[in-house]
């Protein structure tokens, strides 16, 4: 059974958990805006607090690094990237390629920024119950009268619902294609159209299943939506949040 | 009164193809009825029809003396349906949002909302599962689920089609106790089947369909006997000469 861990809500108990959806996505834009103005002490700063903010809505750090490896991955790429191509002080040379300390700063830094702002995606996903998010888009697309928030709502609810499903269906076509022995064709080419066409045509389908199932369950614009409600423990945190993030551009 | 009366009902499919032909049937609240026939017989075609999934090319589809035409909202909030593919039912994230998902297309309140919620996850058994993610439920949970996020909508008629597909026999008895006991509580029902085997015992009238027809009507001790030239595989008991047993049993 396919399963997006990494995507999905965890029940708990946590402050994070009870801060209203609202105030949450407020929240994720002023750290990760204080994190662009942050200095390196400052990021790490944040980033101690993310993590803190993490474990204390009961992730694991093993969980978190499963979750994170691919995208670690990609970190260590762009930092040896940086490292190699910026100016400053010449530490290591290897044949024409040196290795400058500037680089390392300024590759460490952008790591450290787009870690950052992972972290903060995977709070905000792993503590927020997808109705909250979907009642939190229409309440701030309201303003808007061209922007139809419960249809956009849905449609992101819909997505997350069906990531795992359209996975596990790429991998039953993917099995089904390697049992005939698809890997004795070399040509990338005409293996990504054999595995595209029908994957397509089965996620398609079953799109027009879904739509007929919703519409046997009387699915409509108008419809009973969820009551997001803020308390003070909502702006005692934002209070508290816009305090640390100055201190730390300030300060630090 | 009955609850279903269809009346000379036909359609055909947009590319020609005749689904169904001439169909007549009424229905007393209550009744359980099974409907079998082989692939392309017109058998989900019909149950479509009940809650104006489809509308008929010709003939009228009544549900408690209103035609679906007229009012197909009311149609659906009367006729549930649980479809052959869970997958495609479920439409949320978690176990509790879709069963909310039904009440809250109904415009109800959010109280009536949560207690329609946690009844309908009470008598499926899936209480414990409230906050789980659907991905990670069983064949058996899943359709289950399937079965209270209609319950929530409260229907008088509860329409399975294939409701057995693909289930072991642990699920499949899970979800026959489902059937068998909405029954009970009063619920009209109608399943769609090639198996006779698992449901038959529980019914009271079978449909054979064949050609988009009611090629037979009646009551199963006396349908049931050469049903296999109709594609339906006969069960064991009358060929045996025994009483019809239950899976259940």
């Amino acid at each position: 059974m396919a399963e997006l861990t990494a995507f999905s809500y965890r029940a708990g108990f946590s402050i994070v958990h009870s801060i209203d959806a609202r105030f949450k996505l407020l929240l994720l834009v002023i750290i990760g805006v204080s994190g662009l103005k942050a200095s390196p002490a400052g990021l790490l700063f944040l980033f101690i607090f993310v993590l803190s903010g993490l474990i204390h809505a009961g992730i694991r750090l093993r969980d978190l690094f499963e979750e994170l490896r691919l995208f670690l991955c990609f970190l260590l790429f762009i930092f040896v990237i940086r490292a190699f191509s910026a100016d400053g002080t010449g530490l290591i040379k290897i044949y024409s390629i040196s290795l400058f300390t500037g680089g390392l700063k300024e590759g460490l830094l952008i790591c450290l920024k787009l870690l950052v702002m992972a972290l903060l995606g995977l709070l905000f996903v792993t503590t927020t119950r997808m109705l909250e998010i979907k009642a939190a888009i229409e309440w701030i697309l309201k303003p808007f009268p061209f922007a139809a928030g419960n249809r956009i709502s849905t449609m992101t609810g819909l997505m997350m619902r069906f990531i795992p499903v359209i996975l596990e269906k790429a991998k039953e076509t993917s099995d089904a294609q390697k049992a005939r022995c698809i890997e004795n064709r070399k040509n990338p080419l005409y293996r990504m159209v054999k595995f595209a066409i029908p994957l397509l045509g089965r996620t398609f389908n079953n799109a027009g299943r879904i739509a007929v199932a919703m519409e046997a369950r009387c699915y409509s614009d108008t419809r009973t939506g969820y009551k997001l409600s803020s308390k003070k423990n909502d702006w005692i945190m934002l209070f508290a949040v816009i305090l640390i993030c100055m201190a730390t551009i300030v300060y630090l | 009164m009955n609850i279903i009366e269809i009346n000379n009902l036909s359609h055909r499919f947009s590319n020609g193809f005749p689904g169904l032909d001439g169909i007549n049937l009424s229905v007393k609240k209550g009744e359980f009825i099974v409907i079998a026939g082989r692939n392309g017989s017109g058998k989900t075609t019909l149950l479509r029809h009940l809650n104006a999934l489809l509308l008929p090319t010709s003939g009228t589809v009544r549900i408690d003396g209103v035609s679906v035409q007229d009012d197909p909202v009311r149609a659906r909030r009367i006729v549930g349906m649980v479809f052959q593919d869970s997958d495609s039912q479920i439409v949320c994230e978690t176990v509790r949002e879709d069963v909310a998902f039904g009440p809250e297309n109904l415009c109800l309140e959010r109280d009536e909302i949560e207690k329609r919620v946690s009844e309908a996850l009470t008598v499926t058994g899936l209480s414990g599962l409230a906050d789980a993610g659907p991905h990670i439920l069983s064949g058996g949970e899943k359709r289950r689920l399937a079965i209270a996020g209609v319950l929530a909508m409260m229907p008088e008629v509860l329409v399975f089609d294939e409701p057995f597909s693909n289930l072991d026999y642990p699920g499949t008895r899970d979800v026959l106790m489902q059937i068998t006991g909405l029954h009970r509580a009063g619920r009209t029902i109608f399943v769609t089947t090639h198996d006779l085997e698992k449901i038959i015992a529980h019914a009271g009238r079978l449909l054979i369909m064949e050609k988009g027809k009611i090629a037979r009507d009646g009551i199963p001790e006396k349908v049931i006997s050469g049903v296999e030239t109709f594609g339906v595989k006969e069960p064991y008991f009358p060929r045996m000469g025994f009483e019809r047993v239950s899976w259940l049993s």
